[in-house]
């Protein structure tokens, strides 16, 4: 009896050691971002739907065990204090022992943040600023910043394009349908700096598709009365209205425009239609306005799309902007690259993720390298990559419009998303063209 | 041999009759110490980051308090100095080379011409007027730092500067010793015969022209000495930081120096100083709790303000010291009678 007592007692203790030191192997992922403000929101749901995936799998294969993703959040505050940001991850990395890094938001921080990290040589996939600099680095300087890795979004350059596509789709229905012979542009972007090299940029690329530039308007990113403006552009004749917002003045101006049914088409980047409640903030009048987006209810753009933004907006009630890509980060970036290396030897991982092409929730990822042939870790965009989708208020649902039948190139393949409708003309501007 | 014996013993006097007798002094020596020798005791990153990153700070609401609490120019644009020391050293250092040692003393020097750019146009300003004109000066740099964004790097800033040196401790006892070094010119400033005179234009300006002294000279004298010591401080964020972006020149962190310098106490030096080495680790540790922490933060500082309106360091100054009525010089709160003329302290 006293030896059956002692076999169970070392059997026990034996077992308690071994779910200890189970335990105690995670993998950490500490996820950095502005979480008192929608972007760091979207960064962590994300991350919490792709832990929570991958641990119910029973966690990330590394070699011969299982480990579970444990997340740390960090709020690095960065919209008001740049040093704030610094000293989070700094946190994130020494006293959390973050393994990787996702998330990042305003790029003058993540510059910042993208330094410490490298110096710890943590693997950081930013997911959130657009900055061409941030990849630039990794060229210029493989061996400091071969850590870094874009996640979300695709480069600011390639976001301009894709807006631009937007504008020329929208131009060549308005010539299709309404026969107008020259679409002529009014650019509107909101007083911020961000804003500020796009416009020359579309005033030398408009002309070069076969429409006018009619006039720049820059109302104040806050402008809660944009009548002036409108009155302005109505009287230029435009039937486009080419719009740079990310602030409230997006919700201002196509309520507005809405209300005196200015009779031009609403495209470019306007975030705050990008968002659920969109609708109700403009009371209905931003029906027709067209937007760049990454997710749309109901629009696929693979086999992934579906479940993310399904799950998603189940479970936090709204769809999901870019910055929850770190659902994308976690679940089709790093752990298949952990489970491919069999170890969170961040040199190893490096080596084989600037390899991988593999498909994400938003498209196929593959990183780039620069003319040169040095990896940059940016991503790729284009038919078969990432292109990124477009959106349209439809009489209270955003409905993904674009690529529908679109040809990178005349010789290239037609490119369709499942779920994407036509675009629609907004009924006051055909009753004033259509003849 | 005998050299060192006398100035051993002298140091020995210094500190039973001058330090010892004042626990505010001794609290400075145990703050001297403390920093000195933390890197002993831990090289924990973090926290040598967040005490680095507190001296940077220390010297830039100390830089405040010289020009707006010694000499009254009130200043609501001090980021302005800040971001050109930062802006300078970062141009310095990426494109003529130099290395931080001589980019941030140039930085300071480009921070004392921003300080005569603003004190000429500023001197005939007063109060509200000279605040809000103060104010504008950093957003119309930031302005100009987008205009020009070949040079500045516009809205990302000027990444990729030299580090300040090449391991955290270094980086440590470079920000501490300056900042102790910095600090004591400036305790040193104020208690000077032009430290009398900036006391003076505060308190009554025509009173102190009235006595042949060219107040015009002393207050540009403020601003250039005032955006040296933040230009300083400007330089050694950006070395830190390894970037100088628009966020140096932010309206949020001239309010910050001055949420410092209240904090601890106006016309102290030591208190603005103080205040940051209180509150900007505090903010760190709040973030244990951090979806209430800048609400937290904020109560704590609103409390403090309320309660102690001439700033914690003082409160805590007259608590355990007292002023002798007739001499003047600082006793122990516990004593009853003056430690030099012996007068009743009660």
């Amino acid at each position: 009896m006293e030896k059956l007592c002692k076999g169970i007692l070392l059997v026990a203790i034996v077992f308690l050691f071994a779910a200890s030191s189970a335990i105690g192997q995670e993998i950490k992922i500490g996820v950095i971002g502005p979480m008192q403000f929608v972007q760091g929101q979207g960064h962590w749901n994300g991350a919490i739907m792709g832990a929570e995936e991958i641990n119910a799998k029973g966690g990330i294969q590394v070699a011969n065990k299982k480990m579970k993703i444990q997340l740390i959040k960090a709020d690095s505050n960065e919209f008001i204090n740049i040093t704030d940001a610094t000293n989070a991850m700094e946190r994130l990395i020494t006293r959390d022992k973050a393994d990787f890094i996702l998330g990042g938001f305003r790029t003058e921080a993540v510059l910042a943040m993208q330094d410490i990290a490298m110096e710890h040589k943590k693997i950081f996939i930013g997911v959130g600023a657009a900055h061409d600099e941030l990849c630039n680095r990794v060229a210029k300087n493989y061996n400091t910043y071969k850590y870094w890795f874009r996640g979300s979004p695709f480069n600011s350059t390639f976001l301009v394009r894709t807006s631009f596509i937007h504008l020329g789709t929208v131009g060549a229905i308005l010539r299709q349908f309404l026969n107008i012979p020259k679409v002529k542009v009014a650019i509107v972007a909101e007083k911020a700096m961000w804003a500020d090299p796009m416009i020359p940029a579309a005033e030398a690329v408009i002309p070069k598709m076969g429409m006018e530039v009619v006039g720049v308007w820059r109302p104040s990113d806050k402008a809660t009365d944009v009548a002036a403006e409108l009155s302005a552009i109505q009287r230029t004749g435009a039937h486009v209205i080419f719009t740079i917002f990310s602030a409230s003045v997006g919700i201002t101006f196509a309520r507005q425009a809405g209300e005196l049914k200015i009779p031009a088409m609403q495209v470019g980047i306007n975030v705050e239609a990008q968002k659920d409640g969109f609708w109700q903030a403009t009371q209905g009048m931003g029906n027709y306005v067209f937007t760049m987006n990454t997710y749309a209810r109901g629009v696929e753009s693979n086999e992934n799309t579906k479940a993310f933004v399904d799950t998603y907006v189940k479970r936090f009630g709204e769809t999901p902007t870019y910055t929850a890509d770190t659902y994308s980060a976690i679940v089709y970036t790093l752990a298949p690259t952990i489970e491919m290396a069999g170890t969170l030897d961040p040199d190893k991982l490096v080596s084989i993720l600037e390899e991988r092409v593999y498909k994400s929730a938003s498209g196929t990822v593959k990183y780039m390298k620069d003319a040169q042939g040095r990896h940059t870790h940016d991503l790729t965009w284009g038919p078969g990559y990432l292109t990124a989708i477009g959106v349209q208020w439809q009489d209270g649902e955003l409905k993904g419009v674009w690529p529908n039948k679109w040809k990178a190139t005349p010789e290239a393949p037609e490119i369709t998303y499942k779920g994407v409708v036509p675009v629609k003309i907004p009924p006051w501007m055909i009753e004033k063209y259509k003849k | 041999m005998g050299l060192i014996l006398f100035y051993f013993r002298k140091l020995f006097t210094v500190l039973k009759n001058e330090v010892l007798v004042l626990p505010s002094r001794v609290v400075v020596v145990f703050f001297f110490l403390f920093l000195l020798l933390l890197p002993l005791f831990t090289k924990d990153p973090y926290l040598l980051r967040i005490f680095t990153l507190t001296s940077i700070f220390a010297i830039l609401a100390a830089s405040w308090d010289l020009l707006s609490g010694f000499t009254g120019q009130m200043n609501f644009g001090h980021a302005l100095f800040f971001g050109v020391g930062a802006y300078a050293a970062a141009l310095l250092n990426r494109h003529a080379n130099l290395p931080p040692w001589g980019t941030i003393p140039l930085g300071a020097l480009a921070a004392v011409v921003a300080g005569l750019v603003i004190g000429i146009p500023c001197l005939r300003l007063r109060g509200t007027y000279l605040a809000l004109t103060t104010l504008a000066f950093p957003i119309i740099l930031m302005g100009l730092v987008f205009a020009f964004p070949d040079l500045t790097g516009g809205e990302l800033g000027i990444s990729g500067i030299a580090r300040l040196a090449r391991s955290r401790v270094a980086d440590y006892y470079i920000a501490v010793v300056l900042m102790l070094g910095l600090c004591t010119i400036m305790w040193k400033i104020t208690d000077s015969n032009t430290g009398i005179i900036f006391h003076a234009i505060r308190e009554d300006e025509l009173a102190v022209r009235a006595s042949g002294i060219n107040t015009t000279r002393y207050k540009l004298l403020a601003f250039c000495l005032s955006g040296f010591f933040a230009g300083v401080s400007g330089g050694l964020y950006a070395h830190f930081m390894r970037i100088a972006g628009p966020s140096t020149l932010e309206v949020s962190l001239s309010f910050q120096v001055v949420i410092w310098a209240i904090f601890g106490g106006i016309v102290t030096i030591y208190g603005p100083v103080g205040a940051v080495f209180v509150l900007f680790p505090l903010l760190e540790f709040l973030r244990f709790w951090q979806d209430y922490r800048t609400l937290m933060f904020a109560g704590v500082v609103l409390l403090i303000l309320l309660y102690m309106p001439d700033g914690l360091f003082r409160w805590l100054r007259d608590k355990i010291e007292k002023e002798c009525p007739r001499c003047k010089i600082r006793n122990v709160a516990m004593r009853h009678t003056c430690r030099v003329c012996t007068a009743p302290l009660d």
